[in-house]
């Protein structure tokens, strides 16, 4: 590993030491969360009755990001607003975290939002549509670990919040399950082998 | 013995499997002759193989039982369900998502079912540099050939492919590299595409619908809903396990579980199996977990002038393994169809606006994978009572992943893409050929600036004649304790470059050999 790379980690350890970042894990399943929507089903078969998982102020970052990451205008996509993207992201991905990442996710979202303090002088959510993209963008491209990590993994879980949602898929001309559509048989069990 | 055992029926559908809901008791202990720890490509062979030959074997499976009809087709929804972390499980660094399936099965059940064997140069180089002189091409033909015909494992069809992967193939021939014609352990496959979501129709041949139902008909029971907590040993010998069945809708433990038995085989994947071992304080010299290595992709994605509507079809058909050996270059390039969900997180072409023009595109998008040999530089641990899976991308290795990168655009660009999206966390697009060694070259090895997957974790609990820096006999058998053994991916000595599956089935048979004779 390079001198760079080893920096680098050992900037994660030394922010996870501090309060904003307690789990590093935290970053690590924001980054890296497969295509897993934790409890999908359930977020799917009913719109819950409001967000229980993140807090007032956590709600708002995300809202903010998905209103900025997910800009369907002068597109034939679905409006953001029209598909149940916080309550997925809160029902679905937040809800059955394990609790030691879920306190990492939400040190690294109040982070986040405190991250063009510096450059801008107000928190995430108060920037304007431009400034919160090319903030996203700058982050993206940071030499900090933690930035990047975050632009990339907290983007991600508001895209797959939305994208999980079967009614996004029409304007992409993708159809989703086939197997009742094409009307096939299941083969079953395998029969024993002769040897 | 063997001879004498009658099989029951294989019943055309379903399992039958003792789930939490059916349990009513806070306690329970069991007796058998084998009680095995994943359900998975290693411990669905081994129950069969040990019940086959008489023994009366208990399986304990930490996941939940999800028959094939229940298969959902939505990748989140399935992810959800039927996979490790519910999808979410990662290195610490966070920027490699390590996939395995955690359910009746393992990860047989959500894998794209492409086999190869193991290369005689592994099986060579593992017994020059890990004593395994007793695994060579010869011993270890005749179980690639039994799996193969257990499993229907065969070269794809014609049919079988994907719109994406005719493009690709034509991308090879053009650049005169060798297009491989996957093998698949798939009967009548019904090119869903459905491969990572469960075949919903049972035409993947997984351990759900092949090793796992045989075993029950020789006798074997399935414990879903339970996780082995501590593998129990003696004097020196494994004498059984302890579990607790969780119910998976509260989480909370129905009933403590002990089952006595005087072999133990430990399957529970190369994440799961150290942390066991570890927790059984089984680690006398510390070499448990280990030399993690997993195979890490990253996806290269092609934009098309017209729809190419690469979703439906075969999940993998293809691949390019010219350069797959270590000496040739140490990578392989193959091709997937993707859903939505897996398209939103393959590329940052940037915030907002470019982010949704590339979804957009969707249709007219094909993914081309790139999948790396790598050294095994990482280790699998407890830190405060929580799994860490340590693990970066060694620096060699990111360069071998950068040729291969520069292949995989190639062939991209001549199958006819205008444009590629390369998975880093910047905006970074490649317009035309030319740019490609330049916008390659660029990269540096850093962490999370990527977006790696990992399908194949491996390593941890190595297989070696060394007691001192392996953790797995040439037989099977744990150094540290006799009669328990292990079957799974962890064993594999390095990473292998290619698919694993195959190669764990073959070694899972081969150990249940061993086993079978040690205790006829
Ligand atoms: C999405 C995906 C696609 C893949 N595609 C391919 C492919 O095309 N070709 C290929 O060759 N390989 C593929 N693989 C990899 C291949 O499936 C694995 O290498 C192989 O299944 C590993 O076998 P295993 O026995 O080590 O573990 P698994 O098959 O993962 O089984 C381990 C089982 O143990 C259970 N378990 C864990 N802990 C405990 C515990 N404490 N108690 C009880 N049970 C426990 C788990 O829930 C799991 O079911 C893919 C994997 C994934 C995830």
């Amino acid at each position: 590993m390079s001198d760079q790379t080893k920096e680098a980690i050992d900037q994660i350890n030394r922010l996870s030491r501090r309060s904003f970042l307690k789990a590093a894990s935290g970053l690590a399943v924001a980054a890296s969360l497969g295509t897993g929507l934790l409890g999908a089903a359930n977020a799917f078969a009913a719109v819950p009755e409001g967000i229980k998982v993140m807090s007032a102020s956590e709600y708002q970052v995300m809202h903010r990001l998905m209103q900025v990451t997910l800009v369907t205008q002068g597109t034939g996509l679905v409006p953001a607003s029209e598909i149940p993207v916080m309550q997925t992201l809160d029902a679905a991905l937040l809800a059955t975290m394990e609790p030691h990442i879920l306190e990492g996710l939400k040190g690294g979202i109040a982070y986040f939002n405190d991250g063009p303090r510096a450059e801008y002088g107000q928190p995430f959510v108060e920037l304007s549509d431009t400034q919160a993209a090319a903030f996203c963008d700058t982050w993206a491209d940071a030499d900090e670990v933690p930035q990047r990590a975050l632009a990339m993994g907290l983007k991600k879980l508001v895209g797959l919040a939305y994208w999980a949602n079967p009614p996004t898929w029409t304007p992409l001309g993708y159809g989703g399950p086939v197997t009742e559509k094409w009307k096939l048989e299941s083969l079953g069990n395998a029969p024993l082998p002769k040897s | 013995m063997q001879d004498t055992i009658k099989a029951k029926n294989v019943p055309a559908r379903g399992l039958a499997v003792t789930q939490a809901s059916d349990v009513t008791r806070d306690t329970l202990e069991l007796n058998a002759d084998a009680v095995i720890i994943g359900s998975g490509a290693g411990g669905a062979i081994a129950a069969y193989e040990l019940a086959k030959a008489g023994k009366n074997v208990v399986v304990l499976e930490a996941g939940p039982y999800v028959p094939s009809e229940k298969f959902t087709e939505m990748m989140a929804v399935s992810m959800d369900t039927l996979y490790a972390d519910h999808g979410g499980q990662a290195n610490s660094a966070g920027d490699i998502a390590i996939l395995q399936g955690a359910c009746v099965g393992g990860s047989t059940v959500v894998n794209a079912a492409l086999c190869f064997r193991t290369p005689d140069y592994y099986l060579e180089r593992w017994g020059k540099e890990f004593g395994l002189t007793n695994l060579t091409p010869k011993v270890m033909r005749p179980y690639f050939e039994k799996v193969e015909a257990n499993l229907g494992i065969a070269p794809n069809k014609a049919y079988e492919t994907s719109a994406g992967a005719q493009l690709l193939k034509g991308g090879m021939q053009k650049l005169n590299l060798p297009e491989g014609n996957a093998h698949r352990n798939i009967r009548n496959c019904a090119m869903t595409g459905f491969c990572f979501a469960g075949c919903k129709s049972d035409r993947k041949q997984s351990m759900l619908v092949t090793y796992l139902p045989w075993a029950v008909a020789y006798g074997a029971s399935i414990y879903a809903d339970t996780r082995a907590t501590q593998i129990l040993a003696a004097d020196g010998k494994a004498s059984g396990v302890l579990a607790e069945i969780v119910d998976p809708q509260s989480k909370t433990v129905k009933c403590q579980l002990r089952v006595n038995a005087p072999i133990v085989v430990g399957a529970a994947g190369p994440v799961q199996m150290p942390l066991l071992l570890q927790k059984s304080n089984l680690n006398g010299n510390g070499q448990v977990g280990k030399n993690f290595a997993c195979h890490p992709t990253l996806s290269v994605t092609g934009m098309f002038e017209e729809n190419v509507d690469n979703f439906y079809g075969a999940t993998h058909s293809l691949y390019m393994d010219k350069y797959t050996m270590p000496e040739d270059g140490g990578y392989l390039l193959l091709d997937a169809i993707q859903d939505p969900v897996e398209a939103s997180f393959q590329a940052e072409p940037g915030t907002g606006k470019p982010y949704m023009s590339y979804m957009s595109k969707y249709r007219n998008s094909v993914r081309l994978i790139t999948l790396i040999h790598d050294q095994n530089v990482g280790e699998v641990n407890w830190n405060n009572g929580a799994k860490e899976i340590t693990y970066f991308v060694d620096d060699k290795d990111f360069q071998i992943m950068k040729a291969g990168l520069k292949t995989n655009a190639r062939v991209l660009f001549a199958a006819g893409a205008k444009q590629l999206y390369i998975p880093t966390s910047q905006k970074l697009t490649i317009d035309s050929v030319d740019q490609i060694d330049a916008v390659i070259d660029s990269l540096d090895n850093e962490p999370a600036r990527y977006r790696y997957t990992s399908f194949h974790p491996q390593g941890t609990c190595r297989m070696g004649a060394d007691p001192d820096t392996t953790v797995v006999s040439p037989t099977g058998e744990t150094h540290e304790v006799k009669n328990l053994y292990i079957v799974d991916a962890s064993l594999l000595p390095t990473s292998i470059g290619y698919n694993p599956s195959e190669t764990v089935y073959a070694l899972a048979h081969y150990i249940s050999d061993q086993i079978n004779r040690a205790h006829g």
